[in-house]
């Protein structure tokens, strides 16, 4: 990291082109707080930086994307929001990261709590070796639910939130390694949404996916949206423009740009932004 | 030319490989094929009418009628040899007919006193037949104890001379003349002056015959169980035939050098004697005489044996080996999983891991034989009296021993399989909320089951096989079957041990021993093959088929 400072790139603050509220007229349905605070967060690995000075606020019941070269702390930084950096040893945060106004780095969380309000998918499929129906009732299970038939409700919805229910409700059994890579996705998704979170982090969801299984994840997330704060990392730009209302451009640790998606990608205030977005970068 | 110089190189490195596992395979053939072979022997033989009757003897096994009717044919066999060998004896070993000698002269003079209070007869005439008598006894007593023919004939001539004699007609002095006449002939094929030496042979044969027949008929039976029954096996009955009919003698061949042994045929001992005919007779008859017939024993498995192993099967062998190797298995997975599991989950690699892991790999290579005095001076003889338990040798000691013998191999195996859990498992169960524990519990540990089950096969099969650290903790070579978990038990590689250690035991029951090691490995293979389709059922889930 020591050739950020030789960049200069550190020097550049980050420019918050709208932080008002969303509009009716940007797509959001209700319009209420923003459901996840960051302000001056920053996170190191020992000595080397994750993320640093992030300042944004992320909005209800909308898809918020996050694009960025490789290694510029986007995978970090949402990773910070439900601490799954806690597992990296050395990992440090100072500033502030709240979801739902509690600050999750306060030693009064309940880490338990927090990654159940806050779900998570990741990069490559990764449904636990058991029966479908064991994944996804394994995050009510830690709830305590125990009841059949509360379990059994709580997979067919999920399945159907998921777009997934008509395709396995036959082989609820069935081990869920049996499934298609896309299906495996979707099952995940489905999974993270059993323990009832309201946002939903997804690290690159798409990325070890084929096209079509890819649309169909992307419809998944264009429904989702309406019941669920997304926050989704991809490498695909052409992705964060079709499926994110708001996107944040990270650079090297640093937040660049975030602002509505149609004004990132149409008429990006920084000529960094405008030219990893127009493929100059580099 | 270099392109092909390096397709030589793959041709000789496949036929390398190749050429290896072949001379794998054939090593294991070679060391395995024979054992198992001999081991089958203890299940699959030939039983002779012997074996039949310890059968039914001992376990009441068998119709009665129809080994009675086998006993009687046999015995019809055996008589001629007895009487063969009872006729010759006599000759040899006089001392019988001496005690008999004395015997008829008691009784000639009760009958003398009798007559004389009978007035049958006049004291006068009492005294001189009494006389008669004793000089009838003392040559008699002569004859049989010299060895020079010539004077054993004039003495007999002497005796012999008497029979005609009216006032001893219808007296016990007849027997005088019975045993005179009878000594007579022998002293005709028997050459006197060899008596010594037939002594000896004859001690032999008739050694090898009651081991090859039995006792008697009208011996009393032995309080063993071992010297109450012949041959129970062909095999060894064969194995006799050939002891009695060869002899075996180690020769000196001269100063400072090695003996020689020298076979030679016993029949050349009893040359023109009247034993000669014996051996051919024994030979030829030895199917007559026990009957040998096709048997298969699959009761071996469950038998208990009798004292020394002689007879009977291994059962409580296979009980003790069982228990103590899944009881030690019992003991050593939780210690063993959850050590794995602190070694992978919860520490980082410091100079701490480093230095257990060192050790757990010290303590993979230490000799068994250090685990048993381990066993021995800490379970035995420290933790049981302390926990109220007698002290001695006990299962749950051997098993807690075997435990911590097999422990390292267990940790390793273990350690690699959690280790090989995919992170993304533990990851998405952490982000679902769950804790470490609950995670490692739910999702590490079946993920990591097959490989822990890999580590279970290599250290069940060491603990099976062990006989060292059982050697002072839980094993006993003989024993009644464990009732508890506190008594010692029976091992099969404790018995193998045993009986190959046992004084020229594994000379007499060689089945015992290969049936012992058999059963071994085919337990050893069974333990693993249960294991193996538990591990191909879990992969297979976990695979998701």
């Amino acid at each position: 990291m020591t050739s950020l400072d030789q960049t200069g790139i550190s020097d550049v603050k980050p420019i918050i082109v709208e932080n008002r509220q969303p509009t009716v007229a940007d797509g959001q349905q209700d319009c209420c707080d923003q459901i996840i605070t960051s302000e001056n967060f920053c996170l190191h690995y020992g000595k080397k930086v994750g993320v640093r000075n992030i300042t944004m606020d992320i909005y209800p019941c909308a898809v918020t994307a996050i694009i960025g070269p490789s290694g510029c702390g986007k995978s970090t930084f949402l990773r910070s929001i439900n601490r799954m950096n806690d597992l990296i040893p050395g990992a440090q945060a100072s500033g502030m990261l709240a979801v739902n106004g509690q600050d999750v780095y306060s030693k009064q969380i309940n880490l338990v709590n927090l990654r159940q309000q806050v779900g998570m998918v990741f990069q490559r499929p990764n449904p636990f070796p058991k029966s479908v129906y064991d994944n996804i009732s394994y995050g009510p299970r830690l709830q305590g639910i125990r009841k059949r038939s509360r379990l059994d409700d709580i997979v067919e919805k999920c399945l159907r939130d998921a777009a997934l229910w008509q395709e396995v409700k036959d082989e609820l059994k069935r081990s869920a390694l049996a499934l298609s890579g896309g299906q495996q996705q979707r099952l995940c998704i489905a999974r993270a949404l059993a323990t009832g979170p309201k946002v939903l982090l997804m690290d690159e969801p798409c990325s070890a996916l084929d096209p079509v299984a890819t649309g169909r994840v992307e419809q998944l997330i264009r429904t989702l949206k309406s019941d669920y704060t997304i926050v989704i990392v991809t490498h695909n730009m052409q992705q964060a423009a079709r499926v994110s209302d708001r996107t944040a451009f990270f650079c090297l640790g640093d937040l660049i740009e975030y602002g509505l998606t149609r004004d990132v990608f149409t008429n990006p205030v920084n000529r960094q932004t405008e030219d990893y977005i127009t493929g100059r970068f580099g | 030319m270099r392109k092909r110089l390096r397709l030589f190189g793959d041709k000789i490195f496949v036929a390398a490989s190749g050429l290896s596992v072949l001379l794998l395979t054939v090593a294991l053939v070679l060391v395995l094929g024979p054992l198992l072979w001999r081991g089958a022997g203890a299940i699959v033989f030939r039983g002779t009418v012997e074996f039949r009757r310890m059968q039914y003897d001992l376990h009441g096994r068998g119709k009665r009628e129809s080994l009675e009717a086998e006993l009687a044919e046999t015995a019809q066999a055996r008589r001629k040899v007895y009487d063969l060998l009872d006729r010759f004896a006599a000759g040899i070993d006089t001392t019988k007919a001496q005690d008999q000698v004395r015997h008829t002269y008691r009784q000639f003079k009760t009958q003398l006193r009798n007559k004389v209070e009978n007035g049958a007869i006049t004291s006068e005439e009492a005294s001189s037949l009494k006389y008669g008598g004793k000089r009838l006894r003392n040559w008699l007593l002569e004859v049989y104890e010299t060895t020079n023919a010539q004077e054993a004939n004039r003495n007999l001539d002497y005796i012999l001379a008497q029979a005609d004699d009216e006032r001893l007609a219808g007296s016990a002095a007849r027997r005088f003349f019975e045993l005179a006449g009878a000594y007579r002939q022998i002293v005709a094929t028997v050459d006197l002056a060899r008596r010594q030496e037939y002594a000896g042979a004859l001690d032999e044969v008739q050694k090898i015959i009651r081991e090859l027949l039995g006792p008697r008929p009208n011996e009393t039976t032995p309080d063993l169980a071992q010297f109450q029954y012949g041959a129970t096996r062909w095999g060894r009955a064969q194995l006799l035939l050939d002891n009695l009919l060869w002899v075996e003698r180690w020769v000196a061949q001269g100063p400072g050098k090695p003996l020689k042994k020298v076979r030679t045929r016993r029949a050349e001992q009893f040359a023109g004697t009247e034993l000669a005919p014996l051996l051919p007779m024994v030979q030829q008859n030895l199917h007559r005489m026990l009957r040998p017939r096709r048997t298969f024993h699959w009761r071996y498995f469950i038998d208990d044996s009798t004292p020394g192993h002689f007879f009977g099967g291994v059962g409580p062998e296979i009980l003790g080996t069982l228990l103590l190797t899944l009881l030690s298995m019992v003991f050593a997975i939780p210690l063993g999983v959850t050590a794995a599991g602190y070694l992978v989950e919860c520490t980082s690699e410091g100079r701490f891991v480093r230095v257990i892991r060192t050790c757990i790999n010290t303590l993979a290579g230490v000799p068994s034989i250090v685990f048993g005095l381990f066993g021995l001076a800490f379970f035995v003889l420290y933790l049981q009296p302390r926990l109220g338990l007698p002290r001695g040798s006990s299962i749950l000691a051997g098993a807690m021993t075997l435990a911590v013998l097999v422990l390292p191999v267990l940790i390793r195996a273990a350690e690699e399989a959690i280790r090989a859990v995919p992170r993304s498992y533990k990851e998405a169960s952490l982000a679902l909320g769950a804790g470490k524990f609950r995670t490692f519990m739910t999702v590490t540990l079946p993920a990591a089951a097959p490989g822990i089950l890999t580590g279970l096969i290599l250290s069940m099969s060491r603990a099976a096989g062990e006989t060292a650290p059982i050697l002072f903790t839980a094993a006993v070579a003989l024993g009644p079957i464990p009732r508890s978990l506190t008594q010692p038990t029976r091992t099969l590689s404790y018995g193998s041990y045993d009986i190959a250690v046992g004084d020229r035991l594994a000379a007499m029951v060689p089945h015992q021993q290969y049936g012992m090691v058999m059963t071994l490995i085919v337990l050893v293979l069974i333990l693993n093959l249960t294991a193996i389709i538990i591990r191909r059922r879990l992969e297979a889930k976990l695979r998701g088929h």
